[in-house]
């Protein structure tokens, strides 16, 4: 009986406490390692060459010239005529649910039965066993966001990861990190509804649908708030509203717990949706693809809104049209260097190598007349992203107390011939170009020879 | 009077222009040939090269090309260009024909003023083939040739190689489309000139012939089929199993095809029989996905693997609009094992030779001159052109992209929309 009673308890306060699908990441064993003599852009804007970093503990310990450090269990990689940066950031990639080989079975990232449906997460489709996971590693990627996609209104959360393959996608969820809402505008939700015969079936309808959406998730954290402050005696007599995971969402976003990413592509498109986000009192992180952001980059800059950009793709689609290769530089440069320009890839060959993207954007602003080092380039796909991600605290730059989240380069990573020697996440080594360590998905074993990996790159 | 006078102007200018050579002074050279690189001059008259030389050389306009990378011009081996301006736009894609499969050629439709055309030329593409789409027919329509030029009267050569696919398809079987090839060439194979004199006869010819008549030929589409067999007419596959890639070289040697192979992700484990056999291979040198059961074995040093058997790779990105990305690719594939002077040749010569194009993709003298002359080393994608040479002609790189970056960046106190 007393048995009996301790487990009925314990459950009771299992319920109270059980957070859903909460992270269970850890870090792989790190090393307390000595940088040497490396060329450091820091994420930070700062070009330091000939400079020293220490990791320890998973964390960064110190950046600067000459460090010593008195352990004789340190380990001292001489990173003479290398580059050191943070771990690269992608803010938006697909990987795991849209999986390698893409077939019907896993495509999962639009739940295209509705045009809300914020009710449906991101982390519920991602296949752990992607490969794709392991290639993006190789080029620098220590952290990634899953999106839903955008046939949608409102597609969903989605999720920031730790790049490390792991058997559970609770193991992979980079801890604590807030997830995002995907909204999308423009051509997608209006061609795949509208073909339904059902709204919306144009840009007007996909603004009501989205001013509805909001207007529901009001009332629901209006309801909310009241039973909130009810009085113990009227709760007892009283239950609460009842839940529902869609308007969860949304009213998550309202309370300022959920980071807006909105997949968009014109610039009056743009400027509506910050009007939708003011009349609803909520903040959008960032546009996501913007081919026509350059037009509104000081609105962008005024409401602190983030462009998550291309540096050249264009024309598949009519809102894809305007493209200018100094998109990412114009929004970075807006109002004297206020911009946030992030180079994102959507894409599982551009995440492998978001570096020479950087680097052919800086090109193209460059060209049209700006002055951009490499330094503030690479915020573009480091510290950038972090902020967008709500993970900057911890990550996205080489800063004393965060993250060891570093990759050490073969050369410039502006140039096309680098490549990523070796990847650390949290202070422990995930990748090694030269000894081969690193991950391999359960999909790439035995599967075109049966006594080797798939791939041996 | 005064429209005399325009004209007398008019003619002179055409005249001298026709008469002026240009001289690059200076440059380094890749010629597009198996060869190193050296610093030296190139003379230009009219169309052509005259004259490619360590030795200083004299010319009427002098492009000053010091610390500058020369290349010919980039050849683009798949692409759109012309048939295509908004992907999601189905009316401005002309790709594709309901009435004729391997008789489909594209080139009446490709239209001059794309903005696909100023915009991969700035970019250093000077000319390319453009592809009808591919339907998982095994044989499908003709890809033609264009410059870049913009001419309005489209410059190049059309139908230069036949397309088709082999590989997974959702339902049925490759096995189908491998039989369905091997019986249209069988058909194919039956023909003699006489079949050939006539519309009719070639109607006859197909009457005659079940699967030809069951596959609803038209006399066009058998004269495509006739071509490739006695015309040496490139056929491009996009296959990418290393399975399917043996049996397409077993038909390739049955019926003596001037086979080219592309995407060909898992060519790397059947390198050696494609190197014999002499065929080309159009990769993707970005693309180490598995994408598809059929590219299990796609890895990212297939372009150096390719290129050290022997096999004459070319390039191809899979966005569309921005085929110049292969030279982007190019560097991927150089920072991954292949030869610098390999992934030149794979944006140039390979290309021209693959397509028999006996005029172009080569530096030398008594080619047409389509000359890049590189801001830096054009295998780094943040490297742009400094000057662009088509058929001799110093080309404009103005493109919509760069007037509407000069709308937004010159920011004046009237609306970017006013002019």
């Amino acid at each position: 009986m007393k048995k009996l009673f301790f487990v009925l308890f314990s459950l009771t306060i299992n319920v109270d406490t059980f957070a859903a699908f909460e992270s269970t990441y850890e870090p792989l064993q790190s090393e307390k390692i000595l940088f040497i003599n490396g060329n450091i852009l820091d994420g930070e804007g700062n070009e330091l060459l000939d400079t020293d970093l220490f990791i320890a503990d998973g964390k960064i310990i110190a950046i600067g010239k000459g460090i010593s450090v008195d352990d004789k269990d340190i380990k001292i990689i001489d990173a003479k005529n290398k580059w050191i940066t943070p771990g690269i950031i992608d803010i938006h990639s697909h990987m795991g649910v849209y999986p390698a080989p893409s077939v019907r079975t896993s495509s999962d990232g639009n739940e295209a039965t509705s045009p809300v449906t914020a009710e449906v997460w991101a982390e519920h489709s991602m296949w752990v066993q992607d490969p794709q996971y392991a290639l993006a590693l190789k080029g620098g990627i220590t952290t990634f966001h899953v999106l839903p996609g955008s046939a949608n209104l409102i597609g969903g959360r989605g999720v920031t990861v730790k790049n490390l393959q792991r058997n559970t996608i609770q193991s992979m969820k980079y801890p604590n990190a807030k997830h995002s809402l995907k909204m999308a505008c423009g051509e997608n939700p209006k061609r795949v509804y509208g073909n339904r015969g059902q709204a919306p079936s144009t840009r007007m309808g996909n603004f009501a649908g989205y001013r509805k959406a909001w207007i529901e998730a009001e009332n629901y954290l209006n309801k909310l708030e009241a039973y909130d402050l009810k009085s113990d005696e009227d709760k007892m007599v009283e239950s609460p509203p009842k839940r529902d995971l869609r308007l969860d969402t949304l009213s998550d976003v309202l309370k300022d717990e959920i980071l807006v990413h909105i997949h968009c592509y014109r610039a009056e498109e743009m400027a509506l949706m910050i009007d939708v986000a003011k009349e609803f009192n909520y903040k959008i992180t960032a546009f996501h693809h913007g081919v026509e952001a350059y037009k509104i980059a000081d609105l962008l800059a005024d409401n602190g809104i983030c462009g998550a950009l291309w540096a050249d793709w264009w024309g598949f689609k009519h809102e894809a049209y305007d493209m200018v290769q100094a998109n990412i530089a114009i929004v970075d440069q807006a109002r004297g260097g206020k911009g946030c320009a992030i180079v994102h890839s959507d894409d599982e060959r551009g995440i492998q190598r978001l570096n020479q993207e950087a680097a052919k954007a800086r090109a193209a602003g460059n060209k049209a007349g700006y002055d951009i080092s490499k330094a503030r380039a690479m915020n573009w796909i480091t510290s950038n992203p972090a902020k967008a991600a709500g993970i900057y605290d911890e990550t996205g730059s080489l800063v004393a107390g965060k993250n060891a989240d570093v990759v050490l380069w073969s050369g410039d990573p502006f140039s096309v011939y680098s490549l990523a020697e070796q990847v650390f996440i949290d202070g422990a080594l995930a990748f090694d170009r030269n000894t081969g360590f690193g991950p391999v998905s359960d999909f790439d074993v035995g599967i075109v020879d049966p006594r080797e990996d798939r791939v041996n790159d | 009077m005064i429209r005399i006078i325009y004209c007398f102007a008019l003619c002179f200018i055409s005249i001298s222009a026709f008469s002026q050579t240009i001289v690059i002074k200076g440059g380094e050279i890749h010629t597009g040939l198996n060869e190193e690189p050296f610093v030296g001059d190139i003379l230009i008259e009219g169309d052509t090269i005259l004259e490619v030389s360590t030795k200083s050389l004299k010319g009427d306009v002098v492009v000053d090309a010091s610390n500058k990378i020369i290349t010919p011009g980039v050849i683009a081996p798949d692409t759109q260009i012309g048939i295509l301006e908004i992907g999601a736009i189905s009316e401005t894609r002309d790709g594709d024909s309901d009435i004729y499969s391997m008789g489909f050629s594209v080139f009446d439709a490709i239209n001059p003023n794309s903005t696909l055309i100023p915009w991969n030329r700035s970019n250093g593409v000077t000319s390319a083939i453009t592809l009808p789409d591919f339907n998982w027919d095994p044989l499908s329509g003709m890809a033609s040739y264009l410059l870049l030029d913009g001419s309005l009267r489209v410059n190049g050569m059309p139908d230069v190689a036949l397309t088709g696919e082999i590989g997974a398809v959702s339902s049925g079987s490759r096995a189908e489309s491998l039989i369905l090839l091997r019986d249209l060439l069988e058909f194919a194979s039956t023909l003699d000139e006489k079949d050939m004199s006539s519309s009719k006869k070639i109607s006859e010819a197909i009457e005659d012939y079940e699967i030809a008549e069951l596959m609803d030929l038209h006399p066009r589409d058998v004269i495509a089929l006739y071509n490739l067999l006695n015309n040496n007419l490139p056929l491009i596959i996009k296959t990418n199993r290393a399975s399917d890639i043996l049996k397409l070289i077993d038909i390739k040697k049955l019926y003596g095809l001037n086979l080219i192979l592309m995407s060909a992700q898992e060519a790397d484990l059947v390198k050696n029989e494609i190197a014999e056999n002499k065929i080309p291979v159009i990769i993707n040198p970005f693309d180490n996905i598995p994408d598809s059961f059929d590219e299990l074995a796609s890895n990212i040093r297939i372009s150096a693997s390719l290129e050290e058997v022997g096999i004459k790779v070319m390039f191809s990105e899979s966005r569309t609009h921005n085929y110049h990305l292969i030279r982007q690719g190019a560097g991927n594939a150089v920072a991954n094992g292949m030869s610098y002077t390999g992934a030149i040749m794979a944006l140039t010569s390979n290309v021209a030779k693959s397509f028999n194009i006996t005029d172009r993709g080569i530096l030398k003298k008594g080619m047409k001159a389509d000359i890049v002359v590189w801001e830096d080393d054009p295998l780094e994608p943040s490297t742009f052109p400094m000057k662009v040479f088509i058929d001799g002609n110093d080309m404009d790189l103005t493109t919509r992209s760069s007037r509407l970056t000069e709308r937004y960046v010159d920011k004046r106190d009237l609306p970017n929309t006013y002019k």
